[in-house]
């Protein structure tokens, strides 16, 4: 049985996107501009895109990137930041590092990489993955910090190692912290990927884009726009998903057992 | 070795002998700078195999913190503490933890929990589901198994905190002020259970208490902490019959006398204690 209020939960994010797509439906027939295609051409054009198998390999290949660059980061990251928030030795080393790193955008060391490793797939991985790295390592190491000491004494007691009890109570422990800072790194990944394709161009959805931009398709670019804006959508949707699945311990409002009967 | 005997075999064994030796053990704190905290103070103790030893004193006077050292989590600044002769290096699973803030594992189950300690041993998993369900129903949980702990209260968490530190057999549970954050009721149950799993398994146990009517109910003997620095001021032999009943024990002059002397000696620490 759906209750009043969860119906209302389920369908807002659609009403919200058809709301969307009704005011720049009427905004573009009020000012009838060129470079301001109606919400129904620019979704006519989204078929087209998708059907045409040269732009599906672009968008993949973006996809790709997009996974390996992520992938990669959060592998190295929690690792990374789970130390930092442990060990004083590797946060007093790493810490200047990353501090020098985290306010400049990614996509302006872009130059300097395409001039050490040209213009392909490494070159944009390597953004998207300088891109991620940052709020994961940040939100791990806050995480692990905040890790009660008593739980970690707990676990020595018991015959963990160090290095286990890393693995076995740090991580699980300082997990919705870390899987916060993981939600950030997909969404900029994202980020990353276009701006990497807006500034090597060769392939990409970004390309897709940009291309159709020059030539004034402007149906396409919306299309793409849209295409791209959903793509964020549903894996935010998907790693949410995911996400309050681990940690439904540590969510406030996991429901209650309110009588035992 | 459980035993359904209840008195403790005197005669037939050779004396209970040492298994802690606390010796001439102090802490200093580095508070700021240039300050330092003098927390314990040549703390000098031994504890027989099998002994139920209560730790009494006013509040910063520094009972955790030998517990802590006695744990290996915190190495003393001068001294040493030895476990059947060794010098205790670190923390181990012979030593067994029940601190003040619980520390649960909050992304376990209650009973994931209680088994945390045997499978971390290598006990069977099945094996280690059957003792710590056991457990979990000594400890008066029965049907919490898969609660998460955030969903347990006060009194609750603290059990499962007990529970999880028997199921891996410690022989010396160190326990700091388990019961210091329950109503009386829960305290008074948890207290008689305490007593029959250590009239049952003779663990030696070493109890941090704020609570002079408890180390008497529990203790053989009482150690009398004072305050500024942690000095150990008096150690108070108990000597009451075993097994305790509570309302036999309520009524026994003997009781009643241990109960106001050590009171008053508290009282007394506590006003030395007054910081400087
Ligand atoms: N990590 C630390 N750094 C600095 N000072 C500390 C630290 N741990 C404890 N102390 C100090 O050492 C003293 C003893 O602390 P401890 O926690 O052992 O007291 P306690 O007897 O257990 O008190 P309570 O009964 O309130 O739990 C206190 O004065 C405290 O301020
Ligand atoms: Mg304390």
């Amino acid at each position: 049985m759906i209750s009043p209020a969860a119906l209302v939960k389920r369908t807002a994010p659609v009403l919200a996107c058809i709301g969307l797509l009704a005011i720049w439906q009427v905004a573009s027939l009020g000012l009838k501009s060129d470079s301001f295609p109606t919400a129904t051409d620019a979704v006519r054009a989204i078929p087209d895109i998708l059907g045409d198998k040269e732009s599906l390999i672009n968008i993949l290949a973006s996809l790709r990137r997009m996974a390996v660059g992520f992938g990669i980061a959060v592998l190295l990251s929690i690792p990374l930041g789970l130390l930092m928030g442990r060990s004083r030795a590797v946060s007093a080393f790493f810490n200047p590092l990353l501090m020098v790193i985290y306010p400049v955008p990614k996509a302006a060391l872009m130059p300097i990489i395409m001039l050490w490793l040209g213009v392909g797939d490494i070159t944009k991985t390597l953004v998207i993955f300088l891109g991620v790295s940052l709020p994961v390592i940040y939100h791990s190491f806050e995480g692990a910090k905040a890790v009660e000491e008593k739980m970690l004494w707990s676990g020595a007691a018991m015959g963990l190692s160090p290095l286990q009890c890393l693995v076995r109570i740090v991580l699980p422990a300082a997990l919705p912290e870390i899987l916060t800072g993981c939600r950030t790194g997909l969404v900029l990944a994202l980020i990353t990927m276009i701006t990497s394709e807006m500034i090597a161009r060769q392939s990409g959805a970004g390309n897709i884009l940009f291309n159709a931009l020059d030539m004034g398709q402007y149906d396409t670019v919306y299309a793409m726009i849209i295409i791209v804006g959903a793509m964020g959508i549903c894996l935010d949707a998907v790693f949410e998903r995911v996400r309050t699945r681990l940690v439904r311990w540590s969510e406030p409002q996991f429901d209650m057992p309110l009588s035992f009967s | 070795m459980p035993s359904s005997e209840w008195v403790r075999p005197l005669t037939s064994q050779k004396p209970a002998s040492a298994i802690l030796e606390i010796d001439r053990v102090s802490q200093v704190f580095q508070t700021s700078a240039r300050k330092e905290h003098l927390a314990l103070s040549e703390i000098s103790l031994t504890i027989e195999e099998g002994a139920f030893v209560s730790i009494l004193g006013p509040s910063g006077c520094g009972k955790s913190t030998l517990l802590y050292i006695v744990g290996g989590f915190v190495s003393p600044t001068r001294g040493a503490a030895k476990m059947k002769g060794q010098a205790i290096t670190g923390p181990g699973p012979d030593r067994g933890p029940v601190f003040q803030e619980f520390a649960l594992f909050p992304w376990k189950t209650v009973l994931g929990n209680v088994m945390y300690g045997p499978r971390q041993r290598g006990v069977r998993a099945t094996e280690a589901e059957a003792q710590s369900r056991a457990l979990i129903e000594m400890v008066g949980l029965k049907g919490y198994e898969n609660f998460y702990p955030k969903e347990l209260s006060g009194g609750m968490k603290q059990r499962v905190a007990l529970a999880r530190t028997l199921a891996y057999h410690p022989q010396v549970l160190l326990m700091d002020e388990p019961f210091g954050a329950l109503d009386a009721h829960t305290r008074t149950r948890l207290q008689n259970d305490l007593l029959n799993i250590w009239e049952r398994d003779r663990k030696t146990v070493l109890f941090v208490t704020h609570s002079v009517d408890e180390a008497v109910f529990l203790s053989d003997k009482v150690v009398m902490m004072s305050n500024s620095p942690g000095r150990i001021r008096e150690v108070i032999a108990i000597d009451l019959p075993r097994p305790r009943r509570r309302n036999e024990l309520l009524l026994d002059p003997r009781y009643q006398k241990y109960v106001v002397d050590i009171e008053r000696m508290f009282d007394e620490s506590e006003e030395a204690g007054a910081p400087l």
